[in-house]
């Protein structure tokens, strides 16, 4: 156990440390963020000092030793806009963003298991026709239009929850129902396909014939052998919500750490980008070691074979 | 120049005396959330790089001269000021109103304003600094009268307010940069409360403000950064805020029938045009006669009207209000048959193909629709345009000349101020040939010795009446020769506000100024 969690981690490793990579090179490639920091009648003495105050004029190389040199330390520069520490402006955002992927990913989970159970276990009939249609529903919805049409029912019709914010339990709902929306979908698909493959094995028809009660059989039995691949992709949803969670913060005005980011791209301020998608990365690779980690908890199988 | 020198007697006539000192102000009570759709990201003037920075500072901070809501300049904490000749050499004499404090109590000298000046001039503060760049000295006469002296003249300076912000040498000093921007303190009518990045800001009235008759009449300020136009709608419609910024144009006549809601368009500090190369012989914008014939084949009233639900403004080189805007210069009207009949005389009876380059980022509503409609157009007649999509950051790159050079093809564009503005220094930038090294058209796509003398003298012009003159004469030979780029439109923006609420607009901070708000008794 202990040798798959360091080998775990030592990828984990190697995968951030080509993210910070990719991501130095890329941003940089994109724009000169001096020539949007600076007005447009600045000399170009100006120009080429401020070059020289950020270190933009060392080769690429030499810079992207520097970031990583001082991201070691925690240290990834005062953000070009800010002019605060990018780390402190994405450490602030980064818990709104990890509780509303939390919620999004409960909401979702909560919705696809009992659809996905229901649906398998009613195979061809009516709860399985209405899931199927639930799932396909869901994937045709990207989260700005379910956002946009709860605010329109929930907010400004119904006047039940507030349209905007952070803080409140309320202001959670439809946040977190719009970002789970989509992967319900594919949750249900994933959580009835691998039921149904279960519900067919000879360990659940052994049970049947020992008369082991059908709620039993399917909820705990059954279940738990289906939830190997919805684990697998638990984890990918939940760094898919950290990265992606951008749209539903512009939204529901959520101050998290995806709205953050994607500002800082298009301002071209590199130390924001680099911290936020250094600790996306770390989380993206935190959340799969985890998943990784508890299969041997749903399946001991797989927990005596490593 | 001597001339320009001379003592502006206009100064005394943008300043309104202000004799509310002697009444005294009631205390403001009650709580008031407002909802702007973009958020500042410094609170610290100094530290500014954009203009929505101002929608935070520009409620607690403030200039020696001021725009009213009237769009007159006024003397603000500048009591009186003048420019002087001494030696050939240009002097503002500036004298402070007595009486104001800055928000912690210390009361606001000539040294906080040396203080600013040396933090504006400091290239590791500030982003600015070539705006102080022609003062030679800052010279203290007494607590309330300093003097800047000039190396020569420098209209920018008199056009944008006399640049300074007054900031508190002895807190800053005692509490360094760091701790001021998380609690900065000026001497505007809003005091820092609190504020959690990428959610709101909160202000308390300044009980204390100078200024006993322009001022908020509600104790709390909250400004919440709400992005999403429907979301903001939507927080507007359910009560959670009882203002709002930036109505989507296509909302906008919805929102004047809603009963108990006050509505208003203002225009924004943007002014859109098309622009292209006029310098490089090649290029098919050479010939006057194809830009005569690109600004005869777009209608523009059309695209305001039909594209922006009304929200624009149309504009011939220099906006209303503007200084130096002149009634009589007229657009050129929509004629698609005499485009065609330039193209022809041009040497282009089949018109030609052009690549055409289009902002897609929203940086003003609906500006790649806008864009679209331009380049629709102007295919129409005969220039036919290859339309290519670009991001902000590449856009902003590409309008550069130390980097692209000059580029083929017409490419969407807008200069910016402050309100009510004044063109001389976006002129310098895209009207000025391109001029390496020395920041004289950056963005320039146009080259005429004549037209750099006369934006030259403007840039040096400090006289308001003759800053205006030649403004309106630039822009007559501007205009004629669609000299850097075809003018289009200003976009309006459009604000909403309950009858509950008392809202003056001013135009500090693009109209977001808070400088009079409050709740009907």
């Amino acid at each position: 156990m202990l040798r798959l969690f360091g080998r775990r981690l030592l990828q984990g490793l190697f995968s951030i440390i080509g993210a910070s990579i990719i991501i130095f090179v890329i941003s940089r490639l994109s724009g000169d963020p001096i020539v949007m920091m600076l007005p447009n009648d600045a000399p170009l003495s100006a120009i080429e000092e401020m070059r020289r105050t950020l270190g933009l004029d060392r080769p690429l190389w030499a810079q992207y030793l520097i970031f990583i040199q001082h991201a070691l330390v925690g240290d990834f520069g005062n953000s070009y806009r800010w002019k605060m520490p990018a780390l402190q402006l994405i450490m602030d955002r980064l818990p709104a963003t990890i509780e509303l992927a939390v919620c999004g990913l409960l909401f979702s989970v909560a919705v696809a298991v009992p659809v996905g159970v229901m649906s398998a276990v009613n195979r061809g009939g009516w709860v399985d026709r209405v899931g199927r249609v639930f799932a396909m529903l869901g994937q045709a919805m990207p989260a700005f239009w379910v956002g946009l049409l709860l605010i329109l029912l929930f907010a400004i019709q119904l006047n039940w929850l507030p349209a905007f914010g952070y803080g409140s339990a309320s202001q959670f709902v439809l946040p977190a129902i719009s970002l789970g929306w989509y992967p319900v979908a594919a949750q249900t698909r994933i959580v009835r396909s691998a039921m149904l493959d279960v519900l067919d094995s000879d360990h659940i028809r052994l049970s049947r014939a020992l008369g082991t009660p059908e709620r039993l059989i399917v909820w705990k039995y059954a279940l738990r052998n289906a939830a190997i691949p919805l684990l697998t992709m638990l984890g990918v949803y939940f760094a898919a919500m950290l990265g992606g969670a951008f749209v539903v913060e512009t939204i529901f005005a959520w101050p998290g750490v995806g709205r953050t980011v994607v500002e800082a791209v298009f301002a071209r301020d590199f130390p924001v980008v680099q911290a936020g998608v250094m600790f996306t990365s770390i989380l993206f690779v935190a959340s799969n070691l985890l998943v990784d980690l508890s299969y041997g908890l749903v399946d001991p199988r797989i927990r005596d074979a490593r | 120049m001597a001339q320009s020198l001379q003592r502006i007697a206009a100064a005394a006539v943008f300043s309104l005396p202000f004799l509310a000192h002697a009444q005294a102000p009631k205390p403001a009570t009650g709580s008031l959330a407002v909802a702007f759709g973009a958020e500042a990201t410094v609170l610290d003037p100094t530290h500014s790089s954009a203009g929505v920075d101002q929608y935070f500072f520009g409620q607690m901070f403030e200039q020696l001269v001021r725009t009213g809501p009237d769009l007159k300049r006024l003397n603000w904490l500048a009591e009186t000021w003048s420019v002087q000749d001494a030696g050939g050499k240009p002097v503002i004499d500036i004298h402070l109103r007595k009486g104001v404090k800055f928000h912690n109590g210390d009361p606001l000298t000539s040294e906080d304003f040396e203080y600013a000046f040396k933090r504006q001039s400091d290239k590791k503060i500030s982003i600015w600094t070539h705006l102080q760049a022609a003062v030679e000295r800052f010279e203290i006469v007494d607590p309330l009268h300093f003097r800047l002296h000039f190396k020569e003249g420098d209209g920018s300076y008199v056009a944008s307010d006399l640049t300074l912000w007054a900031m508190p040498k002895r807190y800053m000093e005692k509490v360094g940069d760091e701790a001021f921007e998380r609690a900065p303190v000026g001497t505007g009518p809003w005091k820092f409360v609190s504020r959690s990045v990428k959610e709101e800001i909160r202000f308390e009235a300044f009980d204390d403000y100078w200024n006993a008759e322009q001022r908020p009449h509600v104790k709390n300020l909250t400004i919440k950064v709400i992005p999403e136009d429907l979301t903001r709608v939507a927080a507007f419609k359910t009560g959670a805020v009882d203002w709002i910024d930036a109505v989507p144009p296509a909302m906008t006549e919805e929102f004047k029938k809603l009963p108990g809601v006050v509505t208003a368009s203002y225009v924004a500090p943007n002014n859109m045009y098309i622009t292209m190369d006029s310098v490089t012989p090649e290029s098919k914008f050479y010939d006057v006669r194809v830009r005569q014939a690109l600004a005869h084949a777009i209608n523009v009233d059309a695209i305001i009207k039909g594209v922006l639900f009304g929200q624009g403004q149309r504009y011939v080189e220099v906006g209303i209000g503007e200084l130096g805007y002149d009634p009589d210069l007229k657009p050129y009207p929509y004629d698609p048959k005499k485009a065609r009949e330039l193209l022809k005389a041009a040497g282009y009876p089949n018109g030609f193909d052009t690549p055409c380059y289009n902002l897609t980022t929203p940086r003003e509503p609906y500006q790649k629709e806008v864009g679209e409609a331009y380049f629709a157009y102007a295919s129409a007649v005969g220039i036919r345009c290859k339309v290519v999509g670009m991001e902000y950051g590449t856009w902003i790159s590409f309008g550069r000349r130390e980097r692209q050079g000059y580029v083929d093809g017409l490419y969407s564009n807008m200069w910016g101020h402050g309100l009510p503005g004044d063109p001389g220094t976006p002129w310098a930038g895209h009207l000025h040939s391109y001029v390496p090294g020395k920041g004289w058209g950056a963005t320039s796509t146009y080259s005429d010795p004549e037209m750099d003398a006369l934006v030259e003298d403007l840039k040096r012009e400090m006289d308001i009446p003759k800053r205006e003159a030649l403004i309106k004469k630039i822009a007559r030979i501007k205009h004629e020769r669609v000299a850097g780029g075809l003018t289009t439109y200003r976009p309006l923006v459009t604000f909403a506000w309950r009858d509950k609420v008392t809202f003056k607009p001013w135009p500090m901070a693009f109209w977001r100024s808070m400088q009079e708000i409050g709740l009907k008794q």
